[in-house]
């Protein structure tokens, strides 16, 4: 049988492909999201050292021990980056990010010349928290244009065991 | 008076098997593969499932050989001794597909706080979901789809789709995360890959059941009912995951049970409905329309536009969520549900309208085609049926003076009188619309059906 005028399968036919149209409004404001944050320009080709993620202990504000890519929930670490080699005319800022991508601990936005003494970079336990939430922390340089993130120049991850 | 042509069988099958079950065999083969590739993953890479899942890997990999040997030896016998080796293989290899797969996901998606907490959490799931199926089940009020297939829809949700989707997932969210700004950008990633990978593992199910079991699959209510059934399932394996995921996270700070309480009350009961059973609705409802649209192409495009706008609503809640952020206080419970209202509700109302413009579409057809059988005079459907029929409160009403005056054996058997009248009804409509490929024969075995339930609907 033919789809013909008064077929209502038509009607719903139409009605689906309305849904679709909305559909594609979404995902293309997804995509636009995804650009807008993710800009496909010409990197200027820089790149930050992280020196490693060590054992932090808050008090003396010092890291130690070797570089480790794990971690018990109830131990403290942090970050070393070594700021030299990056240009002072672009600004960075290094930022911790937990398995739920919430923002624990940071530095900068600066210059490499005003984040020259900001080395070391602890991850912090949430406020209310007792200890870090398990699972994946990205570590992550960022350089900042125009007051957003637009180029990670240095990363790591590390696992916060159970 | 009609006159009967000799039935060969009590529900024939086309003489050649359709093109779609070349597809549906494809289909099959590839699931089968990535499932072996994802066991296989899962050995080799994920060194925290205990060597005793192996185990139960080989005793799925017996039933596997055991129901191969009999399947290949069921070619070469007559075709009765033929269907029941097909069965009993069909059977093993579903068995061994099922455990292999159960095992393996309780171990990746439950392990994190240990079987006692991951058994009370399913058990906590169970009702819900139960209930969640039954409402799905008796939305088709006009030809209720059997438990068996709505449970095989609810079980390929829970197990299947959520092993094909899990390392897909993994590598697509490992790149991100080794690539992509942190923020934004990188839940736009994620949301794409959650709404894009699941939405085709579960849809599958429902692509499925759209080109094996077409008797079963008449129009956009059945996709839609099939479509929420994956979802629900899909849901009960995921809110177990979540659950004991964030037991194991807040256990350590006092707070693990309201954590999982509050994943069950968020995923069980406000978003049962509003959350996969829609998503994967809107997949089936693409389906169930393409079952009735007249070209290859409209098909296609209503099959596609099915998952697109799917695919768009997972990822609108997953990219988006962060946009209505949930105070600490007392007015965050009063977020939370708008949340869900403001962002699945409008999908779900989708559901909904396509679910009533199908209903209607269905009851009007059924009265039309029962109207045209009781002209025809057979016998099957008397004049004075037609409105009965045609409506599902008087045939309940029907069915409770049965039981009234003649009990419980009663009820049943004009339920099952009423049921094949209504698949009588069923199967005309879609011969009228020229969609169906059973032979004439099986119509008129119906008729013959549905005179022998009167008489002993008449006792």
């Amino acid at each position: 049988m033919a789809v013909g005028v008064s077929d209502p399968v038509r009607t719903l036919y139409r009605t689906l492909l309305a849904y679709g149209a909305f559909a594609t409004l979404i995902v293309v404001a997804g995509v636009a999201e995804y650009v807008h944050f993710e800009p496909f320009t010409s990197s200027p080709g820089l790149h930050a050292k992280v020196v490693g993620i060590y054992l932090y202990d808050p008090a003396t504000k010092q890291t130690s021990g070797p570089g480790r890519e794990s971690f018990a929930r109830n131990e403290q670490f942090a970050a070393v980056v070594d700021w030299s080699g990056l240009p002072d005319s672009a600004t960075f800022e290094a930022v911790w990010f937990d398995s739920f991508q919430n923002i624990v601990g940071s530095v900068g936005p600066g210059t490499p010349g005003q984040l020259r003494n900001q080395t070391i970079v602890p991850a912090e336990v949430p406020q209310g928290l007792k200890y870090h939430l398990p699972g994946q922390y990205i570590f992550a340089i960022e350089r900042i244009d125009n007051g957003r993130p637009v180029e990670v120049i240095g990363r790591r991850v590390v696992y916060v065991e159970r | 008076m009609f006159a009967f042509s000799v039935p060969t069988a009590a529900n024939p099958r086309p003489r050649n098997r359709p093109a779609r079950y070349t597809l549906a065999v494809l289909i099959g083969a590839v699931v089968i593969l990535v499932v072996a590739g994802n066991s296989l993953l899962d050995y080799v890479f994920i060194d925290s499932i205990p060597g005793r899942a192996t185990l139960y890997g080989l005793v799925a990999v017996a039933l596997i050989a055991v129901g191969t040997y009999i399947q290949a030896r069921a070619f070469n016998r007559d075709p009765v001794t033929r269907r029941r080796h097909l069965i009993r293989a069909g059977v093993l290899l579903g068995l061994a597909a099922m455990l292999w797969l159960l095992i393996s996901d309780l171990f990746l998606f439950a392990q994190s706080a240990g079987p006692g907490v991951a058994a009370v959490c399913a058990l906590a799931c169970v009702p819900t979901t139960a209930f969640g199926l039954w409402v799905v089940r008796r939305i088709d009020r006009n030809e209720k789809e059997p438990w068996r297939l709505v449970l095989v829809a609810a079980a390929w949700g829970a197990v299947v789709a959520t092993s094909l989707v899990i390392w897909a997932e993994t590598f697509w969210d490992e790149i991100a995360v080794n690539t992509l700004v942190p923020g934004p950008g990188l839940d736009a990633s994620n949301a794409f890959s959650a709404g894009l990978f699941e939405e085709l593992g579960k849809g599958l199910a429902v692509v499925l059941l759209f080109l094996v079991m077409r008797n079963e699959f008449d129009d956009v209510v059945d996709g839609i009912v099939y479509g929420a059934a994956v979802g629900l399932g899909f849901n009960f394996m995921e809110t177990i995951t979540y659950m004991t995921n964030l037991y194991a996270i807040f256990s350590p700070e006092g707070s693990g049970g309201i954590a999982a309480g509050f994943q069950w009350y968020a995923r069980q009961g406000l978003g049962l409905f509003m959350g996969h059973a829609t998503y994967t609705a809107l997949v089936g409802a693409g389906i169930g329309i393409a079952r009735q649209l007249p070209s290859r192409r409209q098909k296609v495009i209503a099959i596609l536009t099915g998952f697109l706008v799917a695919i768009a609503a997972h990822f609108s809640w997953d990219a988006w969520l962060t946009f209505f952020p949930i105070e600490g206080s007392l007015f965050g419970l009063v977020e939370v549900h708008l949340r869900t209202l403001v962002m699945t509700g409008p999908f779900t109302a989708g559901v909904i309208v396509l679910l009533a413009l199908g209903l209607r579409n269905e009851s009007r057809a059924l009265y039309d085609q029962l109207r045209k059988e009781a002209a025809v005079g057979a016998g099957a459907v008397l004049p004075a049926e037609v409105g009965i029929l045609a409506s599902p409160w008087r045939r309940f009403g029907e069915r409770l003076r049965a039981l009234d005056k003649g009990g419980l054996r009663a009820y049943v058997r004009l339920a099952r009188l009423q049921t094949a009248q209504l698949d009588l009804a069923m199967e005309r409509w879609h011969r009228e619309r020229q969609e169906i490929d059973t032979p004439l024969e099986a119509e008129q075995e119906l008729r013959s059906e549905i005179l022998t339930l009167r008489r002993k609907a008449a006792f």
